[in-house]
């Protein structure tokens, strides 16, 4: 696929909409600096060593803000802001709609679900690199920020005591399994990623269907980022444990690059799903929503089709990105016809055009015309999914 | 006609242990079948197993499994283009249900059927034979045998009949099929084959398509119609139901099941009135027209609107097309074909394009349309009752004197012609046959009044089935022997349009299984009759062949492998020598037939249709209704038909399961008035009852259908199957039954019936 | 590599016999091998045998994309609509009941919608895309405008469509009359126009009121 092929939507870019996220993303690094210095208390247990990982993320933080807060500004996204919050804070649904998050949570972030449904393979894949990048997360982040550090337990050098914020919060032998676990976490963590960009590169080599649609920047380059975090801080372990801190500073200099290269690719390219994804959790709630009020019934076949507030809603965008999808008469809009009506509709136009033409002529009119019925039956019940079912009727 | 509904009942008892062991199961593309990351061992040039019209395309195989299907775009005929059942065919193949073993009946066996030593089999298959030809005489033992095999097979299989067996009685499930055709064709041209290529389809200015549900039995053939209305041809479908090429063709004759007789002759009635007619061509070319003419006088636009059910507008309309024409092609398939009045049919439509004098031209053209795989040239080589190789005659002592001097044998010895399928099948009920070996046949669903047929098979001493899935008609058997599938053998098929094919070999027979011909040899050696059935390979059987049928009508010793290849199909006849004088047909054998001046081994270049004058025939077609009229007892008329997803009996499309999902039961097709007078809704259950059975499903209430007629598709079995109500009528000449009409009475099922609740319903 | 520009895709409804080989054909392509993308419909099976096959479309200014809230449906240079991006897609559906050609089809279970991507994995090597190789009545098409015009001298391609006030233009074209009197197909002013077939006659000495045939 081509590399600059992209169009991106039209959408006006006036300077209000592009101050705004700017603020928003000094606002978060500020917030993420003070946290910093307090975590840290006043950088008394911040590793000099790690700065440039420190200002990497800085930067991530605020290139991430600022395309979130962009990503905010476009109608339909703002429109699912707003009515996911709506419908997840909704009176006498809250109780409800928390007890969701969590299942929502468990199944599609916690356990991928979804992703299993495409491919258990994929499943598999996404699974072991998302594992590995959230351990990996957990222990450097804090590190890194000067909010957690180990330290000898005073008397009794045998012991380990690990520091949060500047709180003792548990000890443990320094020998044992615990601290060999712990002090390798990374390792383990790394396993996971290279097992999972393994998997992702060979189905990336293999497969001829994603051979067809798949791009370097979008599709490679965030496994060899991955890749190459994991091995050079893989190097690194080796260095000091078996070859006697062989070339540490250079590995570490290598790590470091790899590891901030990644932080500041993370607003642009495909990382930036890991931000965005959690959206879904509100595309659930605002589905509840619809199904628990009107229905949307097609002006041509009068068979409900979807809820009567997303009908309402995408009139509301389509009207703010400048489509004109407006029907004189009774129907409308155009966005009040059902799918199914809409290609029977693309035909009947068609056979008009032809009418006297070819043969047959246009049977008695009936009002409401029946529904469109799609000619496999057993695509409800086969391999084909039953996508309709699913969507049509909430 | 009128007696009471007869009460047999031979429908076995819901059997799931049968179906849990042997099927039908679905398959569904998994594992390598969906993987896009493999790379296939090799792409197989062949062409699809699931019709007549044999669609040139390549099998993927990895690992010898079929994975899937490319399209073979250089292939003239379809150029890529295949129906559903085309493009799932590959899931056919490593199918859970494929027999690897030989079987025995064991009523103490899981599903009935214990697995057995294939050599053991096959030494029980000969005994049995041996017993029964020795006890009660040659003829005591049949053989069926089937269009949808290689022609070499079918070849084989008649050498076995005639040489090994000496057997009078072997035919073949093209009975079924287009030997109305066949007969009308000799009877009027004196050859058996679709005159003219597709390709004179698309520059014809009128096309008329006389029951042949094209869109749904051969969907390919669709295009050629399309692209000739694109050129501006006007297209005339005559069919009871509103098919989906009907629905914007350009005149529609919706005719009353059976009346394709009077309809022709009222259209020749017209046609001499305003002197639509070559009378040229016909003075040249043709014997009979003025009996014909006469014969036709009383076919007046009234009378013939009054009989067949169409408006006399229209049928003055369609003369008017007809006669006018400046080119044309008249096509037709089972809707005409399956009557017991089918060859008269068939002769009646001929009629109207020998009086337009446009046959034997570029764009001007008449053809049937083959149903099964090789439909025509299952046909030829010796496999039908009457016929030896190259479509000889079995009485003809000529014919007999050549063919058993090419198989080396004393001509006396051969049989004389034996019975039709369905005859086969009544001689059994009387006792007369007590053996049958039967291959590429499922006759317990395919054959009209299947009560009678199940009843027959249930007497026989000894019945032997091969078939590469065990088949409605197989649970009847003694022995079943595991053959091959289409993909894991070579050979050749002609086509509907009288080319010939190549069928290329995608896969290896798994398991015990093998090629149909060599169980067919093993059982010859067993019996130590193998004398002509040592073939080592399908191309040493088609040179033998070819040697068979010189210097026949359907001659094929022009053709070779490579010649088939080299030019996408050679069509026949295509002699390896001619007189001198004659040129040679051109490297794809003879494509177009009847041209001026063309040479031919019977006229001998006396005129271009194959009798010894060079004129083609017409016959007087007098009209006769069908065998079985409706009346008060049973006043609706019920026709049968395909669906475009399933093919013939069902044995191999009912285990693929895209193709199960697109139409997974028959349904009851009715209008709404007919529908309302019945009290029945779209989706009710409906029973519907002949004199011979009745069957109960659901219905399917549509305007796209005659009033008076019920529409049900005949692909599946026990309960489900159409043929539980069908006539065992058969056309006296042809002998093919009359599929297409008997009366029925229609009601509201009192409840939804037994299977439902129990059976997948492809089952 | 892009789909060459002199190959396009052309449909004509009214050649639709609704075989379903563009179905089955479908699931072969090997970017979404075993789902089928082709929306095939009977118009009023009741009535009338009339299906209407439809492929993406793939707009100049795709109302999917522009709906979409998460930027996960792209158009590529050579004007291909892709299917969704695997990562961003939300399942939200949006493009579903946009689209004004009810193409898109939404796989709850995988939070996924799909579409007919015109087999990038043919096209895009200058092959066929899957249906229009199979189908057999030639309704869905592919090839040159050259070859086209040569096949059906009596028809245009046409992919200018009004809905309402709003006009699409798209990549994928649609066969009318050549003498038709439009280039535009006003699909919302049929909207309401019953199927097109025939009817058969209980009595066929009874003439029908508007002469057509029995």
């Amino acid at each position: 696929m081509p590399e600059a092929a992209l169009r991106e939507p039209s959408r006006s870019s006036t300077r209000r909409q592009v101050i705004a996220p700017v603020a928003w993303g000094a606002g978060a690094t500020l917030v993420l600096s003070v946290l910093i210095l307090v975590g840290s208390r006043n950088l008394a247990h911040f590793d000099a060593a790690l700065v440039g990982y420190t200002f990497s993320v800085l930067f991530a933080t605020f290139g991430l803000t600022y395309r979130y807060a962009m990503w905010l500004q476009r109608p339909p996204t703002a429109m699912y802001w707003r009515r996911g919050w709506q419908a997840f804070l909704r009176p006498g649904w809250r109780r409800r709609n928390a007890g969701m998050w969590f299942r929502r949570v468990a199944e599609d972030v916690v356990a991928n679900r979804f992703i299993f449904a495409r491919n258990r393979l994929r499943g598999l894949t996404h699974m072991l690199i998302m594992w590995g990048c959230l351990i990996a997360v957990a222990i450097t982040f804090p590190l890194v920020f000067g909010w957690l550090h180990f330290r000898p337990v005073p008397g009794d050098l045998s012991l380990y005591e690990a520091v949060a914020f500047g709180f003792p919060a548990f000890r443990f032998p320094h020998d044992s399994a615990i601290a060999f676990f712990l002090f390798h976490g990374l390792v383990w963590a790394s396993f996971l990623v290279i097992a999972g960009v393994m998997l992702a590169v060979r189905r990336r080599m293999r497969d001829e269907g994603a051979a067809a649609v798949q791009r370097f920047a979008e599709d490679f380059m965030p496994l060899i980022l991955l890749f190459a975090v994991s091995l050079t801080g893989l190097m690194l372990t080796a260095s000091y444990t078996w070859m006697g801190g062989y070339a540490y500073t250079f590995i570490a200099i290598l790590h470091a690059i790899t590891v901030i290269g990644t932080f500041l690719w993370l607003p642009f390219g495909k990382f930036f799903h890991i931000f965005q994804r959690p959206a879904q959790l509100g595309v659930g709630f605002y589905k509840d929503a619809g199904r628990a009020q009107a229905l949307a019934h097609c002006r041509r076949c009068g068979h409900a089709f979807s809820s009567r507030m997303h009908i309402e809603d995408l009139i509301e965008v389509e009207h703010q990105l400048g489509f004109t999808y407006e029907i004189p008469g009774d129907d409308g809009h155009y966005q009040w016809i059902c799918p199914r009506c809409r290609r029977a509709s693309l035909a009947m136009a068609q056979g008009a055009l032809w009418r006297g033409r070819r043969g047959g002529t246009p049977l008695p009119d009936t009002r409401p015309l029946p529904m469109p019925v799609h000619v496999n039956p057993g695509l409800r019940q086969g391999p084909l999914g039953v996508e309709d079912a699913d969507n049509f009727y909430p | 006609m009128n007696g009471p509904a007869r009460t047999t009942d031979t429908t076995p008892p819901l059997d799931r242990e049968t179906i849990g062991a042997f099927g039908p199961h679905l398959a569904y593309a998994k594992d390598g079948r969906l993987d896009t990351g493999i790379e296939p061992d090799k792409y197989v040039k062949t062409h699809c197993c699931f019709c007549g019209q044999q669609c040139g395309m390549q099998l993927k195989v990895k690992d010898n499994v079929v994975i899937g299907v490319e399209p073979w775009y250089e292939f003239p005929f379809n150029k890529g283009m295949m129906c559903p059942k085309g493009i799932k065919r590959y899931l056919q193949q490593a199918h859970p249900d494929r027999l690897l073993h030989a079987y025995a009946k064991d009523a103490g066996a899981t599903g009935g059927f214990r697995a057995m030593a294939y050599d053991a089999a096959i030494r029980q298959t000969a005994e049995a034979i041996d017993r029964i030809q020795s006890t009660h005489g040659n003829d005591a033992f049949a053989v069926l045998s089937g269009a949808s095999l290689t022609t070499e097979k079918t070849y084989v299989m008649g050498k076995f009949a005639h040489m090994c067996l000496r057997t009078a009685h072997i035919d073949y499930n093209g009975r079924l099929c287009m030997v109305s055709a066949a007969a009308g064709n000799k009877k009027a041209f004196g050859i058996d084959r679709a005159a003219n290529p597709w390709e004179d389809i698309l520059g014809a200015g009128v096309i008329l398509v006389s029951g042949a549900n094209i869109a749904e039995c051969a969907p390919i053939t669709t295009n050629y119609v399309w692209q000739a209305r694109e050129q501006g041809a006007k297209v005339i479908v005559v069919d009871p139901r509103i098919t989906p090429i009907a629905r914007t063709c350009d005149l529609f004759l919706p005719v009353k099941p059976g009346r394709d007789t009077a309809l022709f002759n009222g259209i020749l009635h017209l046609m001499i009135e305003h002197d639509w007619i070559d009378h040229a061509f016909l003075e040249q070319h043709t014997v009979g027209f003025e009996a014909v003419a006469a014969s036709v006088r009383e076919w007046t636009p009234q009378r013939t609107a009054e009989v067949t059910g169409i408006a006399v507008k229209s049928i003055q309309q369609a003369a008017e097309w007809w006669g006018t024409a400046e080119t044309s092609f008249l096509c037709h398939a089972r809707g005409l074909e399956h009557h017991s009045n089918g060859v008269k049919n068939v002769m009646s439509a001929i009629n109207i394009v020998l009086a337009s004098g446009r046959i034997g031209r570029p764009n001007c053209g008449y053809a049937t349309i083959t149903g099964q795989g090789n439909g025509q040239g299952g046909r030829e080589h010796g496999q039908k009752c009457d016929q030896l190789p190259g479509g000889r005659d079995l009485a003809n002592p000529e014919h007999r004197e050549y063919v058993a001097g090419v198989w080396g044998m004393d001509p006396a010895a051969l049989p004389q012609p034996g019975v039709d399928a369905y005859e086969i099948i009544r001689k059994i009920d009387t006792g007369e046959i007590k053996g049958l070996l039967s291959l590429c046949f499922n006759p317990v669903v395919s054959l009209p009044d299947s009560h009678f047929v199940r009843q027959a098979l249930e007497k026989l001493d000894f019945y032997v089935v091969i078939d590469f899935f065990l088949s409605e008609s197989a649970r009847y058997a003694h022995i079943v022997l595991p053959g091959s599938l289409h993909e894991e053998d070579e050979g050749t098929v002609t086509q509907t349009e009288g080319r010939v094919v190549r069928i290329n070999k995608a896969v290896e027979c798994p398991g015990e299984a093998r090629p149909d011909w060599q169980i067919i040899q093993d059982i010859a050696k067993a019996l130590g009759r193998e004398q002509g059935l040592t073939f080592e390979s399908p191309r040493e059987m088609f040179e033998e062949l070819r040697v068979a049928s010189k210097g026949g009508i359907a001659d094929y010793s022009g053709i070779s492998y490579e010649r088939i290849e080299e030019h996408y199909g050679v069509f026949w006849p295509c002699p390896s020598d001619v007189p001198d004088g004659v040129p040679l047909p051109g490297p794809q054998g003879t494509v177009r037939l009847f041209e001026p001046g063309s040479w031919n081994p019977v006229a001998r270049g006396a005129g271009p249709f194959y009798f010894p004058d060079g004129k083609a025939r017409l016959n007087v077609t007098p009209y006769v209704g069908p065998a079985e009229d409706v009346d008060e007892e049973f006043p609706i008329i019920l026709t049968t038909g395909r669906v475009v997803s399933q093919f013939l009996s069902g044995n191999q499309t009912r285990r693929i399961g895209p193709l199960v999902d697109h139409c997974p039961e028959p349904r009851i097709e009715m209008h709404p008035r007919l529908a309302a007078r019945l009290g029945i809704a779209d989706g009710d259950w409906a029973t519907a009852e002949s004199r011979r059975g009745h069957c109960t499903l659901r219905a399917s209430v549509v305007t796209t259908i005659r009033p008076d007629t019920v529409f049900i598709p005949y692909h599946w079995p026990g309960r489900k199957s159409a043929n539980q109500l069908t006539i065992a009528a058969q056309d006296p000449i042809s002998k093919i039954p009359e599929y297409k009409v008997c009366a029925v009475r229609v009601r509201k099922a009192d409840a939804p019936p037994e299977y439902a609740a129990a059976l997948e319903p492809q089952q | 590599m892009p789909v060459p520009d002199a190959l396009e895709f052309f449909i004509d409804p009214g050649r639709c016999i609704g075989c379903q080989a563009c179905i089955q054909a479908c699931t072969e392509c090997d970017t979404h091998k075993g789902q089928s993308m082709i929306q095939l419909d009977y118009v009023d099976r009741a009535h009338s045998t009339q299906t209407v096959p439809v492929v993406c479309l793939h707009c100049d200014s795709p109302t999917c994309a522009e709906v979409c809230p998460a930027d996960a449906i792209k158009r590529t240079e050579d004007g291909i609509v892709q299917t969704a991006r695997k990562p961003r897609c939300i399942a939200c559906n949006n493009c579903v009941l946009a689209c004004p050609f009810g193409v898109p089809k939404m796989q709850t279970k995988m939070n996924l919608m799909m579409k007919c991507d015109m087999c990038y994995d043919r096209t895009s090597v200058g092959l066929k895309p899957w249906c229009a190789s199979a189908c057999p009545s030639q309704a869905l098409a592919f090839g040159t405008r050259e070859e086209m015009a040569r096949l059906r001298p009596h028809a245009k391609p046409v992919n200018t469509f009004q809905f309402g006030r709003q006009t699409i233009r798209t990549k994928v074209n649609i066969m009318v009359p050549r003498d038709a009197p439009t280039d535009i197909v006003d699909v919302t002013a049929s909207m309401h126009e019953p199927t097109i077939g025939r009817e058969i006659l209980d009595d066929v000495f009874m003439e029908r009121p508007d002469g057509g045939d029995a």
